[in-house]
């Protein structure tokens, strides 16, 4: 029988990141099951990757050998100035804004982490196993990890984080993400510094969901406030967080992780976060007041892309407006009514108008390109005249007078009005009902016409099942602000949650995107782009799809 | 039948002499010649463009945020849509016209008849509380007194979330935060007025209070109420521009200046000029009947004395 030989540059073909993959596993950076992981989630199908590990013959170049030359020009010590406005801060399992992950995330950390590739890798984890049918899953901790109190991490810390998370009366947003756990007593510690997770039903996500935000690894004798108790794992202390002021934090002498240099990082000394608003931020970070800012906007970006002393860090993403109608309410209760307004989207128009250009158009589907399962698909043309058609055939031949409702805050004032303009030759009437952000997330799964912003997430799985399901009783679930539940839609997203093989997952992906393009609830003409903007002294930094924070390994060029 | 045409027309002639003393009066007045100008010039220019703008105002069709160019004299917006354009529109909503929720479109801004209901309400309020006296005076004015107290924001806030948005919304919370003012200078000049003889004797006649309070006393009190209504005509467009700032004013997409300014201040760092062009239309607007009111008020002062 003739042996399967994969090269690296057929792997390249299917997505670029594989050979790095394939490198790092021969360099035995990466664990066999580590890089088919890494290497089916990015498209290449398991087969073929099993076979491309102990068999492609190609002479892997010298590990790290980039950041071994770019190690050459580390410089410890520095500050860096952040602009993040700085909410109320009490128990890392009930955060809901970023900022403040952004803040904890440098005093803890996470089992995992979703990088800037969109890959997520054992972080606090040595490995993860999961079994075959992915109701079992084994965490094998990292034994060399101390929280900054000098205690070890072991298996006590992450079932007493495990029982915060599952634990209603903290109220975390871990707990419905972790609803295949029925409690703690799925959490089982096997010794030590292993972990094992008994889901009542499969689920590919969950390395991903051990990166949620609130999911930090605290310490097993913390009492609910982290401002009081900074205790965590990570490469800073937190020295200081007045709310809507400002926060300090102060490297860590002892952290587990070492630098390209051999000493332990972080390399900077100090982060600064002043609490200031958008404006006042971009005024500061071109005056050099500060170094950084938490989520450029569009027109941030455009007044700060050409600054000579700044630099961009653009990140695709799956950060998305979606124009979504609800399904349950007359006239979008009519899939040609839903499908006339989406015609009515000139996709490329109002990524300009909205976004000045900067993302990637998509069809009407919340599936996103850098999802590993992505299914490319034709954009759809602006029709206007098509859409009219479908207007008059649902019974409204005079034209629709429609309430579009969103938020202020973003990009949605752009999208709206450009729509209104877009949708009018096709019969669409659209009156705008446009309010603070506070005003429409009051209401976001009650208007019958909206524009929602969503945030990334690594896995179009994950997505889909928070917004376009129902619960075990038939009910939409409680994200689910279009109401629309479709049966065939239901059945093929359950098989894709327990499909591992990406090349088979693709499959139902592309039958998933043709489903919401044909029947779906929603509008979604492009995905964000967001962009790291940090002063050009600092070196190595990354822009997370996220806009997750990551200082440990960013040097200050002139500390 | 001859007499009663040359009752009819003494009648014209007089109304003639009137509108010339009026306009004396105002041309004698620098001031507020220089004021109404710059009014006028607002109206005028608010009026072509009910029929003719430059470009559709609210059509992306240009390049997002172009400095001022030969095409567009003013620029553009971070939407593409001419400045010019919207600026010109946006004084339709202001002076000239008013939808109303299915009604339609009636004569006469938001500003206008915004200040016309407070002149309204503040009069008849002030009117009563003044010649009244007592305890209804005394309830008037606490009440009053209680709206004062509120900030201006915090009320238009109260008005607008509770009634939503539109042009009628935004009618109410200007006369209902301009209301206040008004009755305070109507009390206080029928307080004045109320002990003049001819009160006196319309009371004698036996005439009811609000027959004196709006032939007798009106009258004799609307010079100064008019002045304080041009002054509130400003503040009114200040408010529509506040409101309009915070993004709870007019809704979108038609213009109008206060929203034009809180749209492009988001992209203030790389498009200054589409922030500074409606602010400048407001500040124009409302200097121009701040000069014309205060000019009129000189005028009327000297022509009493």
């Amino acid at each position: 029988m003739k042996k399967t030989i994969i090269t690296k540059a057929q792997m390249g073909k299917v997505h670029p990141l594989i050979p790095e993959y394939y490198e790092q596993f021969t360099a035995g950076k990466l664990s066999r099951r580590e890089f088919l992981r890494g290497a089916t989630l990015l498209g290449l199908s398991a087969t073929l990757a099993a076979c491309a590990a102990p068999a492609t013959q190609v002479a892997a170049t010298a590990v790290g050998a980039s950041d071994a030359a770019a190690s050459g020009g580390i410089v410890r010590g520095g500050t860096l100035r952040n602009a993040m406005q700085l909410q109320l801060l009490d128990h890392p399992a009930r955060l809901s804004w970023i900022e403040g992950a952004n803040v904890v995330r440098q005093v803890g950390e996470y089992l995992t982490e979703t990088g800037v590739d969109n890959i997520t890798r054992p972080y606090l984890l040595e490995k993860w196993v999961a079994s075959d049918d992915l109701l079992t899953w084994t965490l094998y901790l990292r034994k060399d990890v101390t929280f900054n109190n000098g205690d070890s991490m072991n298996a006590d810390d992450v079932v007493f984080s495990f029982g915060e998370w599952l634990n209603p009366d903290i109220g975390s947003s871990m707990l419905g993400l972790l609803s295949y756990l029925n409690g703690p007593e799925d959490v089982e510690k096997v010794d030590d510094y292993t972990v094992r997770l008994h889901l009542n039903s499969p689920n590919i996500a969950v390395p991903e969901h051990l990166f949620h935000y609130p999911a930090i690894i605290l310490h097993r004798d913390f009492e609910g406030d982290f401002v009081k108790q900074p205790i965590g794992t990570g490469a800073f202390t937190l020295e200081e967080y007045s709310e809507g002021e400002r926060a300090v934090l102060k490297r860590r002498e002892d952290y587990w992780r070492m630098g390209e240099d051999g000493q332990p990082l972080p390399y900077l000394d100090e982060i600064i976060i002043v609490s200031i608003d958008k404006d006042a931020a971009v005024a500061a970070m071109q005056s050099n007041q500060v170094d950084t800012m938490y989520i450029p906007r569009p027109s941030d970006w455009l007044a700060m892309k050409d600054n000579p002393e700044l630099v961009v860090r653009p990140a695709q993403t799956s950060q998305c407006y979606t124009v979504r109608m609800r399904v349950d309410i007359e006239p979008w209760n009519d899939v040609r009514v839903r499908n006339a307004l989406k015609m009515c989207q000139d996709r490329e128009k109002i990524l300009q108008l909205a976004y000045f250009g900067e993302g990637d158009l998509s069809i009407d589907a919340h599936i996103a390109p850098v999802a590993p399962s992505f299914c490319e698909k034709p954009i759809p043309a602006y029709d206007p005249q098509g859409a009219k058609a479908l207007l008059a055939e649902a019974g409204y031949p005079n034209g629709l007078k429609v309430v579009l409702s969103t938020k202020n805050d973003e990009a949605e004032p752009e999208i709206a009005q450009a729509l209104k303009e877009l949708a009018a030759p096709a019969g669409f009437d659209i009156e705008l009902d446009i309010t603070d952000s506070g005003g429409y997330w009051d209401r976001w799964t009650e208007v019958p016409l909206g524009i929602t912003a969503w945030a990334h997430r690594p896995l179009a799985v994950m997505l889909l099942s928070l917004a376009y399901t129902a619960d075990s009783d038939g009910n939409p679930v409680s994200w689910n602000e279009t109401r629309w539940v479709d049966d065939e839609f239901s059945t093929l997203l359950r098989k894709a949650e327990k499909t591992l093989d990406l090349e088979e997952r693709r499959g139902l992906m592309c039958q998933l995107e043709q489903i919401m393009q044909d029947r779906g609830p929603i509008g979604n003409s492009f995905w964000k782009r967001v962009w790291n903007i940090t002063n050009k002294k600092f070196q190595n930094v990354k822009s997370h799809p996220s806009s997750y924070d990551l200082f440990y390994e960013v040097w200050k060029s002139e500390a | 039948m001859e007499s009663q045409q040359n009752i009819k027309k003494k009648n014209y002639s007089l109304r003639l002499e009137r509108i010339s003393q009026s306009l004396r009066l105002i041309f004698s007045s620098k001031i507020a010649i220089i004021g109404l100008s710059m009014f006028v010039f607002w109206v005028v220019l608010g009026i072509v463009s009910i029929f003719w703008t430059p470009y559709e105002p609210n059509a992306t069709q240009f390049a997002q945020n172009l400095t001022p160019n030969a095409t567009n004299w003013l620029g553009t917006d971070h939407l593409g849509r001419d400045i010019l354009s919207r600026l010109m529109t946006g004084t339709q909503v202001i002076l000239l016209k008013t939808r109303l929720p299915g009604i339609g479109v009636i004569p006469g801004g938001v500003a206008l008849w915004g200040v016309f209901g407070s002149l309204l309400l503040g009069t008849v309020l002030g009117l009563n509380a003044g010649y009244r006296g007592g305890w209804t005076d005394q309830v008037i004015m606490q009440f009053l007194d209680a709206l004062i107290a509120f900030p201006v924001i915090v009320l238009y806030l109260v008005v607008i979330s509770a009634l939503g948005r539109g042009d009628l919304v935004v009618i109410l919370a200007i006369t209902v935060t301009g209301a206040p003012g008004v009755a305070r200078l109507a009390r206080s000049l029928a307080l004045d007025i109320r002990t003049r003889d001819y009160i006196r004797a319309a009371e004698t006649r036996g005439e009811s209070p609000w027959y004196i309070m709006f032939k007798e006393i009106l009258p004799n009190v609307s010079s100064p109420l008019l002045v304080d209504g041009m002054l509130r005509v400003g503040y009114a467009i200040f408010a529509i521009g506040t409101l309009g700032f915070l993004g709870i004013g007019l809704p979108p997409p038609d213009p109008d200046w206060g929203n034009m300014v809180n749209e492009a201040r988001r992209n203030i760092f790389s498009n200054q000029l589409a922030v500074i062009w409606p602010a400048l239309s407001i500040s124009t607007l409302v200097i121009g009947l701040n000069l014309f009111a205060d000019g009129l008020n000189e005028e009327i002062n000297r022509f009493q004395k």
